[in-house]
C-alpha cells in the first residue's frame, strides 16, 4: 500500500470513528420525565409498652425525688410549688433503613395524647433535651432543665401548642394533639449536628394559683392507639 | 508521507474519544455525562397519620398537600419489617388531605416506613 493510500484509510478510520462517537452523544438524547413526589415517613411509636426505643416520664416538684417513669400517663401542670413536667425521647434506630444523614427532614411532629383537659387554655411548649435522662431515674430534682420553674425561657422553646375547653383553644377535645412541631431538632438529630435526649413539655407559665393539669397517655399504657408517636417525614433527594 | 503523519495524528486524537463513550455509566438518574431532574409538585412539609384498625395500620391520611399536586395519584406503601400494605388514592383538585386505604394492614410496632409518591399531575 502506498503512503496516499495509508493516509486514505487512516483519514477514513478517524471520520467514521468521529461519527461512531457523535451518534452516541447525549446531545441528540431527548428525554421527558413525569412529575414523580416522593416522600419517606418514619413513625416511632412508643410500643410495646417494653420498647427501650421511647423513654417518657412525668417529674414533679412536689414530689423532687421521686421518679414517675411507670405510670401510664404524662402530665403538665402548672400549679404553685407543684408545677409537673414530662420528658419524652424517642430513638431514631427505630427507622429502619435508618434515615440518611444527609437526608432532608421535611417536617417532624411530636403526637401526644390528650385524655384529661384543663378548664383553661393552656400553652404546652416543647424543649430539646441537652444532656442524657433515663425514664427509671428522672425526677424533678435530677431533672436535665434544672428546678427552677419557668426556665429554659418559652423563647428557647422547639415547638408549642395549646391545649383547653374554651372556644378557640386550638386542641379542646380528647385524642392526639395538633401541633408539636419539631422539624428543626430532628434535622440536627438526622444530620448529626445535635445529640438526641428528646424533649421536655412544660407549662408556657408555670406556677399558676389554679392548677391547671393537662394530662397524655404514657408508653405504659400499652394502647397502640394512643401512645405517644414521633413522625418524620423526609426526602433524600431534595 | 505528510498525509501519513496527519492521518496518524487524527488517529491519535481520536482514540480517547472512543475510551469515554466506552466508559459511559448508566443510573436511575443519570445517563453518561447528564442528569435528569424529575418534576417535583411540592416539597412542603406533609403530614402522614396512620389509621387503625384493631391495631393494625388500615390506612393512611396524608395532609398538607398543596393544590400544585392536586390530580395527582398518591402511591403509598406502608412497611413495618415483616408486612407491606399498598394502596393509592386521587388527590383532590386542590390539594388538602387524602386517605389511602392499604390492601394488607401491617401492625404497630416501635417504627414503620411509609412511602408516598405522588405521580402526576
Amino acid at each position: 500500500m502506498t503512503g496516499r493510500r495509508w493516509g486514505v484509510a487512516i483519514v477514513a478510520i478517524t471520520l467514521l470513528t468521529a461519527l461512531m462517537a457523535s451518534s452516541g452523544s447525549a446531545a441528540s438524547l431527548s428525554l421527558t420525565s413525569q412529575t414523580l413526589t416522593p416522600y419517606r415517613t418514619c413513625t416511632i411509636s412508643a410500643t410495646p409498652a417494653t420498647t427501650t426505643s421511647v423513654i417518657d416520664a412525668t417529674v414533679r416538684q412536689a414530689s423532687p425525688t421521686s421518679n414517675f417513669g411507670s405510670l401510664t400517663s404524662l402530665t403538665v401542670a402548672s400549679a404553685s410549688a407543684a408545677n409537673q413536667r414530662s420528658y419524652l425521647k424517642f430513638g431514631l434506630e427505630a427507622c429502619s433503613p435508618a434515615i440518611p444523614s444527609t437526608a432532608t427532614v421535611r417536617l417532624a411532629t411530636l403526637r401526644l395524647y390528650m385524655t384529661a383537659i384543663p378548664a383553661a387554655c393552656r400553652t404546652i411548649d416543647l424543649f430539646r433535651v441537652g444532656s442524657s435522662w433515663s425514664e427509671s431515674g428522672i425526677t424533678w430534682n435530677s431533672q436535665p432543665f434544672g428546678t427552677a420553674i419557668n426556665n429554659p425561657a418559652s423563647g428557647s422553646r422547639t415547638g408549642t401548642f395549646n391545649v383547653g375547653t374554651p372556644s378557640g383553644c386550638q386542641n379542646q377535645a380528647a385524642g392526639y394533639v395538633v401541633g408539636g412541631t419539631v422539624t428543626s431538632d430532628v434535622a440536627a438529630f438526622v444530620a448529626g449536628t445535635s445529640t438526641n435526649f428528646g424533649w421536655m413539655a412544660r407549662d408556657d407559665v408555670e406556677g399558676s394559683s389554679t392548677v391547671r393539669t393537662t394530662t397524655l397517655s404514657s408508653e405504659e399504657l400499652a394502647s397502640v392507639g394512643q401512645v405517644p408517636q414521633l413522625v418524620v417525614t423526609y426526602v433524600t433527594v431534595p | 508521507m505528510s498525509l501519513r503523519l496527519a492521518g496518524l495524528v487524527l488517529l491519535a486524537l481520536s482514540t480517547p474519544v472512543v475510551g469515554w463513550a466506552a466508559s459511559g455509566t448508566l443510573n436511575a438518574d443519570t445517563l453518561g455525562g447528564a442528569r435528569l431532574n424529575v418534576p417535583r409538585c411540592t416539597s412542603a412539609g406533609l403530614t402522614v397519620i396512620q389509621n387503625l384498625t384493631a391495631g393494625t395500620i388500615s390506612s393512611i391520611t396524608v395532609g398538607g398537600i398543596p393544590s400544585a399536586c392536586g390530580s395527582a395519584t398518591l402511591q403509598a406503601t406502608v412497611n413495618n419489617g415483616t408486612t407491606t400494605g399498598s394502596g393509592t388514592a386521587a388527590v383532590p383538585a386542590g390539594g388538602g388531605a387524602v386517605t389511602v386505604s392499604l390492601g394488607l394492614a401491617p401492625a404497630v410496632t416501635t417504627g414503620e416506613l411509609t412511602d408516598i409518591v405522588f405521580v402526576g399531575p
